[in-house]
């Protein structure tokens, strides 16, 4: 099978199993891959083909939602009513709310009890399909060789009852993730581990658990950092200032008021920030056969496994803060995972929240194990972060000429690039610093871009395009001349890279010497 | 691989945007070797008409004004409109002859813009999916527009004012190499 594993094959194997050479764990594994829903499809006893229901107890994990809606709408409407000057609720105002409040839960309580029951799910060979909704009927699959990721979430109320989320992201954007909520605890964990096995094409014999890849932790972020990140950030800065002139206006002007009116935003910034302590909290990093092992949440947990191969594109990043303690984060474009506003706050692109520079490369190093560098790769990745030499640095990278001063006179010295065998590294900001890294097989496609004040300086801007994810590569103001090489290497090399690229399925070995 | 055809009714319009004024400027956005054809003319009329459409809401309004209060007055409003309508008519042209696009071995280039000018390229191999295009004004004038997706919202590959059947052609052929060279994510 040629490099590009096709996914229009849906059975790995069919048409080209001789060459394929799975890792067969037990010594008389099939080398066929088993029939779909015959019961010898192997791994996890709820991946054996056959329609599974979710726990029954998903109705309320669930429900419970519906349920604080209603009540906040109540609260919300007595509160007004009390402050619009009115009586407190007589008795029959009362009975009629409570009525209408019980109806409003029963009515939830059976929806929720009618989806429970139409939710199915089915985990095949190679796809995972999932049938949900009450009106209006879903019929999902997943394809494993797609898989991009699994999430294993537990909302506080699920951890409570021993109740588990898992979530597949296949690369379809928001909202293409198979979502099968909610599974006990142990049998999500047997479900990951076939699903991760079955994607990476390792085949287990009959009546076989695939066992929990054993995984190595590596490195975790402790609370005082985590804490100390948060006061080192920009809204802190933002608030603290806020806070003094508001307290200073209030008391000269001697309007107390205005410290009222203040109240919202600092209930907003509390908001935000305990959300970005309650995510990062207790982040751990570990790496497994499987991929990366990202463990994190205080209240809601989550377990992201990222397999090999699908991470698309990674950000380092230091806001100017951090500068003093060196303090890195590092973000990812994983194809399927949200992003921005539709991702409701989940972080599920963050490789590590904050962590000093050894902790930021090594966790570089995870998702991008060989950077292709005759040199010392941990020398380079530093001249990526910290280097600001314009087009004359001698660690190899190229940068923008001195006349881009003119459009970035801050950072033209930190626009730049460099090519290794493996990866394209640009690097931008002065303030605020950031190291990009694509892996070659990984640009979708590339651009050229110059404006009317670029074309008078004879530069040009060079973009490679990932998918959706905070990380948007580029270099920007390079001499135009460089650019356009740097265009036409690129394609070509992506190209190269891209025949080189190991399988989707990424356990299996190449069939090519 | 044979350039195949070139859209029979440019003549005038290929070429004639290949002009480098500054041969060093141009370079990156000329790559050696390569042919780029140009799209339809009988988009500038289509751009042309949407010009006049958009300032329409400006235009018609003054002029009414004038005639209806026999005043000179509203025409001083007229005067910067009517310049802005006669640059952007000038300059429509000018547009639709720097948009190009080249099939090479493995991959498209989309060339767009005069003041902003980019070139994309696009690998077959990661093509998603095309799109054919063609709205009422469009269908009117026969022309519709191919569009390539990655899974990368970032790819700006859209090129407007093909004739028909070179849209079919185009959408079939890069269908047909993004299958040879497919590629995973």
């Amino acid at each position: 099978m040629t490099a590009t594993g096709g996914p229009e094959v849906p059975a790995a194997g069919s048409a080209d199993a001789p060459a394929d050479e799975a890792m067969d764990v037990s010594p008389d594994a099939p080398h066929t891959p088993a029939a779909p829903d015959a019961p010898a499809a192997p791994g996890a006893p709820e991946a054996d083909g056959q329609w599974h229901r979710m726990h029954p107890v998903t109705p309320v994990v669930k429900g419970w939602k519906i349920i604080a809606v209603l009540l906040a709408i109540y609260v919300q409407q007595t509160g007004d009513n009390l402050f619009a000057g009115r009586d407190l609720p007589g008795g029959t105002e009362l009975l009629v709310s409570a009525g209408i409040l019980v109806a409003g839960v029963v009515v939830a309580a059976v929806y929720s009890a009618l989806a429970w029951r139409m939710t199915r799910y089915q985990v095949g060979p190679d796809a995972v399909h999932l049938h949900s909704g009450v009106l209006n009927r879903t019929q999902r699959q997943a394809q494993l060789d797609r898989l991009q990721a699994v999430d294993v979430v537990q909302p506080l109320l699920a951890r409570l009852l021993g109740l588990t989320e898992l979530k597949l992201e296949v690369a379809g954007g928001a909202g293409s993730d198979v979502k099968l909520a909610y599974l006990p605890e142990a049998e999500a964990q047997r479900l990951r581990n076939t699903l991760l096995a079955r994607a990476a094409g390792v085949r287990y014999a009959e009546g076989e658990d695939a066992p929990e890849a054993p995984e190595t932790s590596v490195l975790e972020v402790p609370v005082d950092r985590l804490v100390g990140s948060l006061l080192l950030s920009g809204t802190t800065v933002a608030l603290v200032v806020a806070v003094v002139v508001v307290v200073v206006v209030g008391v000269v002007l001697d309007t107390p008021g205005v410290l009222l009116g203040f109240a919202p935003a600092l209930l907003g910034f509390v908001g935000a920030t305990w959300s970005r302590f309650n995510r990062g909290f207790s982040f751990r990093v570990a790496t497994s056969a499987d991929g990366v092992r990202l463990r994190h949440g205080l209240l809601e947990s989550r377990a992201q496994t990222v397999p090999p191969g699908r991470v698309q594109a990674v950000r380092l990043s230091q806001p100017l803060l951090w500068r003093p303690v060196d303090w890195w984060r590092v973000e990812v474009n994983v194809a399927g995972y949200a992003t921005g506003a539709e991702q409701g706050g989940s972080d599920q692109n963050v490789l590590l929240p904050v962590g000093p520079r050894r902790d930021a490369i090594t966790v570089l190093s995870l998702v991008l194990p060989d950077l292709g560098t005759p040199d010392d790769p941990w020398e380079v990745v530093a001249a990526g972060l910290e280097g600001a030499t314009g087009d004359e640095d001698p660690r190899g990278f190229v940068g923008a000429p001195r006349r881009s001063r003119w459009l970035d006179l801050v950072g033209w010295r930190r626009n730049g690039f460099r090519v290794t065998d493996r990866a394209l590294l640009c690097r931008r900001g002065r303030l605020w610093r950031q190291l990009d890294v694509v892996p070659h097989e990984r640009t979708q496609s590339l651009a050229i871009r110059q404006g009317p004040l670029q074309r008078r300086l004879d530069v040009a801007a060079v973009l490679a395009h990932s998918t959706p994810g905070p990380v948007s590569p580029g270099v920007h103001h390079l001499d135009a001349g460089v650019a356009g090489r740097l265009l036409d290497e690129q394609a070509e090399r992506a190209r190269s890279a891209r025949a080189a690229a190991p399988p989707e399925r990424w356990m299996q070995q190449r069939s090519e010497p | 691989m044979a350039r195949v055809s070139e859209p029979p009714e440019e003549p005038g319009a290929d070429g004639a945007d290949e002009r480098p004024r500054s041969r060093r400027v141009e370079e990156p956005f000329a790559p050696p070797g390569v042919r780029w054809t140009a799209v339809s003319p009988r988009l500038v009329t289509v751009r042309r008409l949407g010009v006049l459409l958009g300032l329409a809401p400006f235009l018609v309004p003054i002029t009414v004004l004038t005639i209806v209060l026999r005043t000179g007055w509203p025409l001083l409003a007229l005067l910067p409109l009517l310049l802005v309508l006669a640059w952007l008519l000038w300059l429509v042209p000018r547009q639709v002859r720097a948009i190009g696009y080249a099939e090479r071995e493995d991959d498209l280039l989309v060339r767009k813009g005069l003041m902003f000018r980019q070139v994309v390229v696009v690998p077959y191999g990661r093509m998603q999916y095309v799109d054919v295009n063609a709205g009422p004004v469009d269908r009117r004038f026969a022309i519709s527009s191919v569009q390539l997706h990655t899974a990368s919202p970032g790819t700006d590959a859209s090129i407007p004012g093909l004739p028909p059947g070179e849209a079919a052609r185009l959408r079939d052929r890069l269908a047909s190499r993004g299958e040879a060279r497919l590629a995973g994510l």
